[in-house]
Protein backbone atom coordinates (compact mmCIF):
# COMPACT_ATOMS: atom_id res chain seq x y z
CA UNK A 1 0.00 0.00 0.00
CA UNK A 2 1.44 3.19 -1.03
CA UNK A 3 2.28 5.57 1.79
CA UNK A 4 0.69 8.96 1.58
CA UNK A 5 1.85 11.88 3.67
CA UNK A 6 -0.47 13.92 5.88
CA UNK A 7 -3.73 13.02 7.63
CA UNK A 8 -4.94 10.94 4.78
CA UNK A 9 -1.81 8.86 5.07
CA UNK A 10 -2.35 8.38 8.77
CA UNK A 11 -5.93 7.31 8.30
CA UNK A 12 -4.87 4.79 5.71
CA UNK A 13 -2.29 3.37 8.05
CA UNK A 14 -4.88 3.04 10.80
CA UNK A 15 -7.31 1.36 8.41
CA UNK A 16 -4.59 -0.97 7.27
CA UNK A 17 -3.74 -1.92 10.86
CA UNK A 18 -7.40 -2.62 11.55
CA UNK A 19 -7.66 -4.84 8.57
CA UNK A 20 -4.56 -6.76 9.52
CA UNK A 21 -5.93 -7.13 13.01
CA UNK A 22 -9.24 -8.46 11.73
CA UNK A 23 -7.43 -10.84 9.48
CA UNK A 24 -5.30 -11.96 12.38
CA UNK A 25 -8.38 -12.58 14.50
CA UNK A 26 -10.01 -14.50 11.71
CA UNK A 27 -6.97 -16.66 11.31
CA UNK A 28 -6.85 -17.28 15.04
CA UNK A 29 -10.55 -18.11 15.06
CA UNK A 30 -10.08 -20.41 12.13
CA UNK A 31 -7.28 -22.19 13.90
CA UNK A 32 -9.32 -22.50 17.11
CA UNK A 33 -12.31 -23.77 15.18
CA UNK A 34 -10.11 -26.27 13.46
CA UNK A 35 -8.64 -27.39 16.73
CA UNK A 36 -12.04 -27.65 18.33
CA UNK A 37 -13.20 -29.74 15.44
CA UNK A 38 -10.17 -31.96 15.70
CA UNK A 39 -10.67 -32.31 19.41
CA UNK A 40 -14.35 -33.09 18.94
CA UNK A 41 -13.46 -35.71 16.37
CA UNK A 42 -10.85 -37.16 18.65
CA UNK A 43 -13.27 -37.18 21.56
CA UNK A 44 -15.91 -38.97 19.59
CA UNK A 45 -13.34 -41.47 18.44
CA UNK A 46 -12.35 -41.94 22.05
CA UNK A 47 -15.98 -42.53 22.92
CA UNK A 48 -16.29 -45.10 20.14
CA UNK A 49 -13.16 -46.75 21.40
CA UNK A 50 -14.49 -46.82 24.94
CA UNK A 51 -17.78 -48.30 23.79
CA UNK A 52 -16.06 -51.03 21.83
CA UNK A 53 -13.59 -51.91 24.54
CA UNK A 54 -15.84 -51.39 27.53
CA UNK A 55 -15.23 -54.92 28.76
CA UNK A 56 -11.49 -54.73 28.42
CA UNK A 57 -11.47 -51.46 30.30
CA UNK A 58 -13.41 -53.00 33.14
CA UNK A 59 -11.51 -56.26 33.34
CA UNK A 60 -7.92 -55.39 32.51
CA UNK A 61 -6.00 -53.04 34.82
CA UNK A 62 -3.12 -52.43 32.41
CA UNK A 63 -5.50 -51.61 29.59
CA UNK A 64 -7.50 -49.38 31.92
CA UNK A 65 -4.40 -47.50 32.95
CA UNK A 66 -3.44 -46.78 29.35
CA UNK A 67 -6.99 -45.73 28.62
CA UNK A 68 -6.75 -43.17 31.41
CA UNK A 69 -3.54 -41.80 29.93
CA UNK A 70 -5.17 -41.44 26.55
CA UNK A 71 -8.07 -39.59 28.11
CA UNK A 72 -5.78 -37.32 30.03
CA UNK A 73 -3.99 -36.34 26.83
CA UNK A 74 -7.23 -35.15 25.32
CA UNK A 75 -8.29 -33.41 28.49
CA UNK A 76 -11.03 -35.90 29.25
CA UNK A 77 -11.47 -37.03 32.83
CA UNK A 78 -13.79 -40.05 32.96
CA UNK A 79 -13.98 -39.66 36.71
CA UNK A 80 -14.88 -35.98 36.72
CA UNK A 81 -18.52 -36.54 37.33
CA UNK A 82 -20.92 -39.32 38.00
CA UNK A 83 -23.23 -38.19 35.26
CA UNK A 84 -22.80 -37.89 31.56
CA UNK A 85 -21.49 -40.12 28.87
CA UNK A 86 -18.53 -41.65 30.62
CA UNK A 87 -20.26 -42.54 33.82
CA UNK A 88 -23.27 -43.96 32.02
CA UNK A 89 -21.41 -45.91 29.40
CA UNK A 90 -18.58 -47.28 31.40
CA UNK A 91 -19.85 -46.92 34.91
CA UNK A 92 -16.27 -45.88 35.52
CA UNK A 93 -17.32 -43.26 38.02
CA UNK A 94 -19.14 -45.94 39.96
CA UNK A 95 -16.21 -48.27 39.66
CA UNK A 96 -13.80 -45.86 41.33
CA UNK A 97 -16.39 -44.66 43.79
CA UNK A 98 -16.96 -48.23 44.89
CA UNK A 99 -13.23 -48.78 45.08
CA UNK A 100 -12.85 -45.66 47.20
CA UNK A 101 -15.48 -46.89 49.64
CA UNK A 102 -13.76 -50.26 49.92
CA UNK A 103 -10.41 -48.59 50.46
CA UNK A 104 -11.78 -46.45 53.30
CA UNK A 105 -13.30 -49.57 54.78
CA UNK A 106 -10.06 -51.51 54.67
CA UNK A 107 -8.07 -48.63 56.12
CA UNK A 108 -10.51 -48.33 58.99
CA UNK A 109 -10.49 -52.07 59.62
CA UNK A 110 -6.69 -52.32 59.67
CA UNK A 111 -6.13 -49.11 61.62
CA UNK A 112 -6.09 -50.80 65.07
CA UNK A 113 -3.29 -52.98 63.81
CA UNK A 114 -1.17 -50.57 61.77
CA UNK A 115 -2.03 -47.19 63.30
CA UNK A 116 -3.53 -45.78 60.11
CA UNK A 117 -0.64 -46.40 57.76
CA UNK A 118 -0.81 -49.23 55.24
CA UNK A 119 1.46 -50.21 52.39
CA UNK A 120 -0.09 -49.74 48.95
CA UNK A 121 0.86 -53.30 48.15
CA UNK A 122 -1.00 -54.64 51.18
CA UNK A 123 -4.02 -52.43 50.47
CA UNK A 124 -4.19 -53.69 46.92
CA UNK A 125 -3.93 -57.29 48.07
CA UNK A 126 -6.72 -56.90 50.61
CA UNK A 127 -8.85 -55.19 47.96
CA UNK A 128 -8.26 -58.06 45.61
CA UNK A 129 -9.36 -60.53 48.26
CA UNK A 130 -12.49 -58.54 48.91
CA UNK A 131 -13.36 -58.33 45.26
CA UNK A 132 -12.70 -61.98 44.43
CA UNK A 133 -16.32 -62.46 43.42
CA UNK A 134 -16.40 -59.67 40.87
CA UNK A 135 -13.53 -61.05 38.78
CA UNK A 136 -12.42 -57.48 38.06
CA UNK A 137 -8.71 -57.20 38.76
CA UNK A 138 -7.42 -54.12 40.59
CA UNK A 139 -4.01 -52.59 40.02
CA UNK A 140 -2.04 -50.23 42.26
CA UNK A 141 -2.74 -47.58 39.65
CA UNK A 142 -6.47 -48.04 40.24
CA UNK A 143 -5.94 -47.67 43.98
CA UNK A 144 -4.02 -44.45 43.52
CA UNK A 145 -6.73 -43.00 41.28
CA UNK A 146 -9.46 -43.92 43.73
CA UNK A 147 -7.43 -42.40 46.58
CA UNK A 148 -6.87 -39.17 44.67
CA UNK A 149 -10.66 -38.93 44.35
CA UNK A 150 -10.95 -39.57 48.07
CA UNK A 151 -8.57 -36.73 48.77
CA UNK A 152 -10.95 -34.36 47.06
CA UNK A 153 -13.53 -35.32 49.66
CA UNK A 154 -11.08 -34.28 52.34
CA UNK A 155 -10.90 -37.66 54.03
CA UNK A 156 -7.38 -37.04 55.19
CA UNK A 157 -5.97 -39.62 52.80
CA UNK A 158 -2.42 -39.19 51.66
CA UNK A 159 0.02 -41.30 49.72
CA UNK A 160 3.59 -41.30 51.04
CA UNK A 161 6.58 -42.53 49.09
CA UNK A 162 9.14 -44.57 50.98
CA UNK A 163 12.00 -45.41 48.72
CA UNK A 164 10.50 -47.61 46.03
CA UNK A 165 7.32 -48.37 47.91
CA UNK A 166 4.24 -46.32 48.71
CA UNK A 167 2.25 -46.08 51.92
CA UNK A 168 -1.32 -44.90 52.26
CA UNK A 169 -2.02 -42.74 55.28
CA UNK A 170 -5.60 -42.54 56.47
CA UNK A 171 -5.10 -40.63 59.71
CA UNK A 172 -4.09 -37.01 60.18
CA UNK A 173 -0.84 -38.00 61.92
CA UNK A 174 1.92 -35.84 60.54
CA UNK A 175 5.10 -37.73 59.84
CA UNK A 176 8.30 -35.74 59.79
CA UNK A 177 11.48 -36.56 57.93
CA UNK A 178 12.98 -38.47 60.86
CA UNK A 179 9.92 -40.70 61.03
CA UNK A 180 9.99 -41.32 57.31
CA UNK A 181 13.62 -42.32 57.44
CA UNK A 182 12.93 -44.83 60.17
CA UNK A 183 10.02 -46.27 58.21
CA UNK A 184 12.22 -46.64 55.18
CA UNK A 185 14.86 -48.40 57.27
CA UNK A 186 12.20 -50.69 58.72
CA UNK A 187 11.22 -51.90 55.28
CA UNK A 188 14.23 -54.18 55.31
CA UNK A 189 13.24 -56.56 58.08
CA UNK A 190 9.93 -55.10 59.26
CA UNK A 191 11.57 -53.78 62.43
CA UNK A 192 14.46 -51.63 63.70
CA UNK A 193 16.44 -51.39 66.92
CA UNK A 194 17.65 -48.16 68.54
CA UNK A 195 21.24 -49.19 67.80
CA UNK A 196 20.49 -49.84 64.16
CA UNK A 197 18.81 -46.44 63.74
CA UNK A 198 21.75 -44.69 65.38
CA UNK A 199 24.27 -46.56 63.32
CA UNK A 200 22.64 -46.50 59.91
CA UNK A 201 21.32 -42.95 60.04
CA UNK A 202 24.15 -41.49 62.14
CA UNK A 203 21.84 -40.07 64.77
CA UNK A 204 22.37 -39.52 68.46
CA UNK A 205 20.73 -42.04 70.76
CA UNK A 206 18.37 -39.32 71.99
CA UNK A 207 17.18 -38.48 68.50
CA UNK A 208 16.62 -42.13 67.66
CA UNK A 209 14.75 -42.88 70.87
CA UNK A 210 12.56 -39.78 70.55
CA UNK A 211 11.48 -40.63 67.04
CA UNK A 212 10.82 -44.26 67.87
CA UNK A 213 8.84 -43.37 70.98
CA UNK A 214 6.67 -40.98 68.98
CA UNK A 215 5.96 -43.66 66.41
CA UNK A 216 5.07 -46.01 69.26
CA UNK A 217 2.71 -43.44 70.80
CA UNK A 218 1.02 -42.83 67.46
CA UNK A 219 0.25 -46.51 67.15
CA UNK A 220 2.44 -46.92 64.10
CA UNK A 221 4.96 -49.11 65.88
CA UNK A 222 4.81 -52.00 68.32
CA UNK A 223 7.55 -52.94 70.74
CA UNK A 224 9.03 -56.42 70.99
CA UNK A 225 11.17 -57.34 74.00
CA UNK A 226 11.10 -61.07 73.50
CA UNK A 227 14.22 -61.70 71.47
CA UNK A 228 16.86 -63.72 73.26
CA UNK A 229 19.51 -61.06 72.55
CA UNK A 230 17.62 -58.81 74.95
CA UNK A 231 17.41 -55.89 72.53
CA UNK A 232 14.14 -54.07 72.03
CA UNK A 233 12.79 -54.18 68.54
CA UNK A 234 10.32 -51.68 67.10
CA UNK A 235 8.07 -53.37 64.54
CA UNK A 236 6.07 -51.47 61.93
CA UNK A 237 2.91 -53.27 60.81
CA UNK A 238 2.49 -50.82 57.95
CA UNK A 239 5.59 -52.01 56.13
CA UNK A 240 4.76 -55.69 56.40
CA UNK A 241 2.05 -57.71 54.81
CA UNK A 242 -0.32 -59.40 57.25
CA UNK A 243 0.15 -62.79 55.72
CA UNK A 244 3.89 -62.51 55.78
CA UNK A 245 3.91 -63.00 59.53
CA UNK A 246 5.14 -66.55 59.38
CA UNK A 247 8.56 -68.03 59.54
CA UNK A 248 7.57 -70.58 56.96
CA UNK A 249 6.74 -69.71 53.40
CA UNK A 250 3.19 -70.95 53.61
CA UNK A 251 0.41 -68.73 52.27
CA UNK B 1 -1.35 -70.39 57.84
CA UNK B 2 0.10 -71.88 60.97
CA UNK B 3 -1.99 -74.41 62.81
CA UNK B 4 -1.90 -76.02 66.23
CA UNK B 5 -3.21 -79.42 65.34
CA UNK B 6 -6.39 -78.68 63.42
CA UNK B 7 -6.79 -75.24 64.94
CA UNK B 8 -6.08 -72.34 62.56
CA UNK B 9 -4.00 -69.70 64.30
CA UNK B 10 -4.70 -66.05 63.53
CA UNK B 11 -1.99 -64.01 61.79
CA UNK B 12 -1.14 -61.94 64.84
CA UNK B 13 0.10 -65.06 66.62
CA UNK B 14 3.10 -65.02 64.28
CA UNK B 15 3.92 -61.34 64.72
CA UNK B 16 6.58 -61.08 67.47
CA UNK B 17 5.50 -57.80 69.14
CA UNK B 18 2.13 -59.33 70.06
CA UNK B 19 4.00 -61.44 72.60
CA UNK B 20 5.15 -58.31 74.44
CA UNK B 21 2.60 -56.49 76.56
CA UNK B 22 2.33 -53.14 74.75
CA UNK B 23 2.97 -49.97 76.75
CA UNK B 24 0.76 -47.68 74.66
CA UNK B 25 -2.83 -47.83 75.90
CA UNK B 26 -4.69 -48.02 72.58
CA UNK B 27 -2.30 -50.58 71.17
CA UNK B 28 -2.46 -52.65 74.35
CA UNK B 29 -6.26 -52.62 74.30
CA UNK B 30 -6.29 -53.96 70.79
CA UNK B 31 -3.69 -56.56 71.72
CA UNK B 32 -5.68 -57.72 74.74
CA UNK B 33 -8.83 -57.97 72.63
CA UNK B 34 -7.10 -60.24 70.11
CA UNK B 35 -5.61 -62.48 72.76
CA UNK B 36 -8.90 -62.74 74.67
CA UNK B 37 -10.70 -63.95 71.56
CA UNK B 38 -7.94 -66.39 70.70
CA UNK B 39 -7.75 -67.92 74.17
CA UNK B 40 -11.52 -68.30 74.40
CA UNK B 41 -11.87 -69.80 70.94
CA UNK B 42 -8.96 -72.20 71.45
CA UNK B 43 -10.32 -73.40 74.77
CA UNK B 44 -13.81 -73.83 73.34
CA UNK B 45 -12.51 -75.88 70.42
CA UNK B 46 -10.34 -78.08 72.60
CA UNK B 47 -12.77 -78.23 75.53
CA UNK B 48 -10.20 -76.79 77.89
CA UNK B 49 -11.77 -75.50 81.08
CA UNK B 50 -8.80 -74.61 83.24
CA UNK B 51 -5.64 -72.75 82.26
CA UNK B 52 -2.66 -72.65 84.60
CA UNK B 53 -0.41 -69.63 84.16
CA UNK B 54 2.70 -71.60 84.97
CA UNK B 55 1.84 -74.41 82.59
CA UNK B 56 2.92 -75.04 79.06
CA UNK B 57 -0.37 -73.85 77.63
CA UNK B 58 0.21 -74.02 73.84
CA UNK B 59 -0.87 -70.45 73.19
CA UNK B 60 1.58 -68.97 75.67
CA UNK B 61 4.54 -69.44 73.36
CA UNK B 62 5.29 -69.72 69.68
CA UNK B 63 8.40 -71.80 68.90
CA UNK B 64 8.39 -70.75 65.28
CA UNK B 65 9.09 -67.10 66.06
CA UNK B 66 10.82 -67.88 69.35
CA UNK B 67 8.61 -65.78 71.56
CA UNK B 68 6.80 -66.42 74.85
CA UNK B 69 4.28 -64.43 76.81
CA UNK B 70 5.69 -63.02 80.03
CA UNK B 71 3.94 -63.78 83.29
CA UNK B 72 2.63 -60.23 83.34
CA UNK B 73 1.16 -60.62 79.87
CA UNK B 74 -0.49 -63.96 80.69
CA UNK B 75 -2.09 -62.47 83.75
CA UNK B 76 -3.17 -59.35 81.87
CA UNK B 77 -4.99 -61.32 79.18
CA UNK B 78 -6.69 -63.71 81.58
CA UNK B 79 -7.64 -60.87 83.92
CA UNK B 80 -9.29 -59.17 81.00
CA UNK B 81 -11.36 -62.30 80.43
CA UNK B 82 -12.25 -62.36 84.12
CA UNK B 83 -13.38 -58.74 84.00
CA UNK B 84 -15.60 -59.58 81.08
CA UNK B 85 -17.17 -62.47 82.96
CA UNK B 86 -15.70 -65.03 80.56
CA UNK B 87 -13.35 -66.52 83.17
CA UNK B 88 -12.80 -66.81 86.90
CA UNK B 89 -9.71 -67.06 89.05
CA UNK B 90 -9.65 -70.33 90.96
CA UNK B 91 -7.07 -69.11 93.45
CA UNK B 92 -6.12 -65.88 95.20
CA UNK B 93 -2.65 -65.80 93.69
CA UNK B 94 -4.12 -65.84 90.17
CA UNK B 95 -2.23 -68.85 88.98
CA UNK B 96 -5.20 -70.92 87.80
CA UNK B 97 -8.08 -69.69 85.70
CA UNK B 98 -11.45 -71.26 84.92
CA UNK B 99 -12.56 -70.49 81.37
CA UNK B 100 -16.20 -69.77 80.68
CA UNK B 101 -16.27 -69.93 76.91
CA UNK B 102 -19.96 -70.52 77.51
CA UNK B 103 -21.35 -68.34 80.26
CA UNK B 104 -23.13 -70.10 83.12
CA UNK B 105 -26.63 -69.18 81.83
CA UNK B 106 -25.63 -70.55 78.42
CA UNK B 107 -24.54 -73.84 79.99
CA UNK B 108 -27.86 -73.86 81.83
CA UNK B 109 -29.73 -73.48 78.55
CA UNK B 110 -27.71 -76.33 77.07
CA UNK B 111 -28.74 -78.40 80.05
CA UNK B 112 -32.41 -77.65 79.46
CA UNK B 113 -32.12 -78.61 75.79
CA UNK B 114 -30.35 -81.81 76.79
CA UNK B 115 -33.11 -82.71 79.22
CA UNK B 116 -35.85 -82.00 76.70
CA UNK B 117 -34.06 -83.81 73.86
CA UNK B 118 -33.79 -86.94 75.97
CA UNK B 119 -37.22 -86.82 77.54
CA UNK B 120 -35.76 -86.48 81.03
CA UNK B 121 -38.18 -83.79 82.20
CA UNK B 122 -39.29 -85.58 85.33
CA UNK B 123 -36.44 -87.95 85.94
CA UNK B 124 -33.55 -88.21 88.27
CA UNK B 125 -29.89 -88.36 87.33
CA UNK B 126 -26.59 -88.07 89.11
CA UNK B 127 -24.18 -85.29 88.31
CA UNK B 128 -21.64 -87.85 87.08
CA UNK B 129 -24.20 -89.37 84.77
CA UNK B 130 -24.82 -86.01 83.18
CA UNK B 131 -21.13 -85.49 82.63
CA UNK B 132 -20.11 -88.92 81.44
CA UNK B 133 -23.25 -90.89 80.80
CA UNK B 134 -24.37 -92.32 77.49
CA UNK B 135 -27.03 -89.68 76.96
CA UNK B 136 -24.63 -86.77 76.98
CA UNK B 137 -22.23 -88.29 74.49
CA UNK B 138 -21.95 -86.10 71.44
CA UNK B 139 -23.25 -83.07 73.30
CA UNK B 140 -21.25 -80.25 74.78
CA UNK B 141 -22.16 -81.46 78.26
CA UNK B 142 -20.05 -84.54 77.88
CA UNK B 143 -16.75 -84.24 79.71
CA UNK B 144 -17.80 -80.93 81.17
CA UNK B 145 -15.83 -79.41 84.00
CA UNK B 146 -17.48 -80.37 87.24
CA UNK B 147 -17.24 -76.93 88.81
CA UNK B 148 -18.97 -75.33 85.87
CA UNK B 149 -21.59 -78.05 85.77
CA UNK B 150 -22.43 -77.53 89.44
CA UNK B 151 -22.71 -73.81 88.88
CA UNK B 152 -25.05 -74.32 85.95
CA UNK B 153 -27.15 -76.73 87.98
CA UNK B 154 -27.35 -74.30 90.91
CA UNK B 155 -28.37 -71.59 88.45
CA UNK B 156 -31.24 -73.80 87.29
CA UNK B 157 -32.13 -74.70 90.86
CA UNK B 158 -32.54 -71.00 91.53
CA UNK B 159 -34.97 -70.82 88.64
CA UNK B 160 -36.87 -73.76 90.06
CA UNK B 161 -36.04 -76.04 87.15
CA UNK B 162 -34.50 -78.75 89.24
CA UNK B 163 -33.51 -79.82 92.72
CA UNK B 164 -30.10 -80.94 93.87
CA UNK B 165 -29.86 -83.54 96.62
CA UNK B 166 -27.27 -85.75 98.20
CA UNK B 167 -27.06 -89.03 96.34
CA UNK B 168 -26.52 -92.60 97.51
CA UNK B 169 -22.82 -92.41 96.78
CA UNK B 170 -20.87 -90.29 99.23
CA UNK B 171 -19.51 -87.79 96.78
CA UNK B 172 -22.01 -87.69 93.99
CA UNK B 173 -25.10 -85.55 94.01
CA UNK B 174 -28.41 -86.31 92.38
CA UNK B 175 -30.57 -84.06 90.26
CA UNK B 176 -34.35 -84.14 90.07
CA UNK B 177 -35.49 -82.27 87.00
CA UNK B 178 -38.75 -80.41 86.88
CA UNK B 179 -38.38 -78.61 83.61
Amino acid sequence: MRRRPGIGGLQNAAAARDQYRLLGENVAKLRTDLMKEQLATFRSQLEDFARKHKNDIRKNPAFRSQFHEMCAKVGVDPLASNKGFWAELLGIGDFYYELGVQIVDICLATRPHNGGLISLEELCKLLGQRRKGTREAISQDDCLRAISKLKVLGNGFEVISLGKKKLVRSVPTELNKDHNEILELAQGQGFVTVDEVQRRLSWSSGRATDALETLLEEGLAMIDNGHKDGRSRYWFPCVSSVSSYSASDAI
Amino acid sequence: MQTLGEFKLPHFFNYPPYFTLQPVKDTREKQIQLWKELILEYCRTHKIFVVGLDEDFPLFSNQVIERSLSNEAREAFLSALVSEGRAEWLDKSHRKCLLLWHRIPDWADLMISFVRDNGLEDSVMTVEEIRSGVESRGTELHGMDRTILMRALKHLEHRGKLAIFKGTSADDEGIKFSI
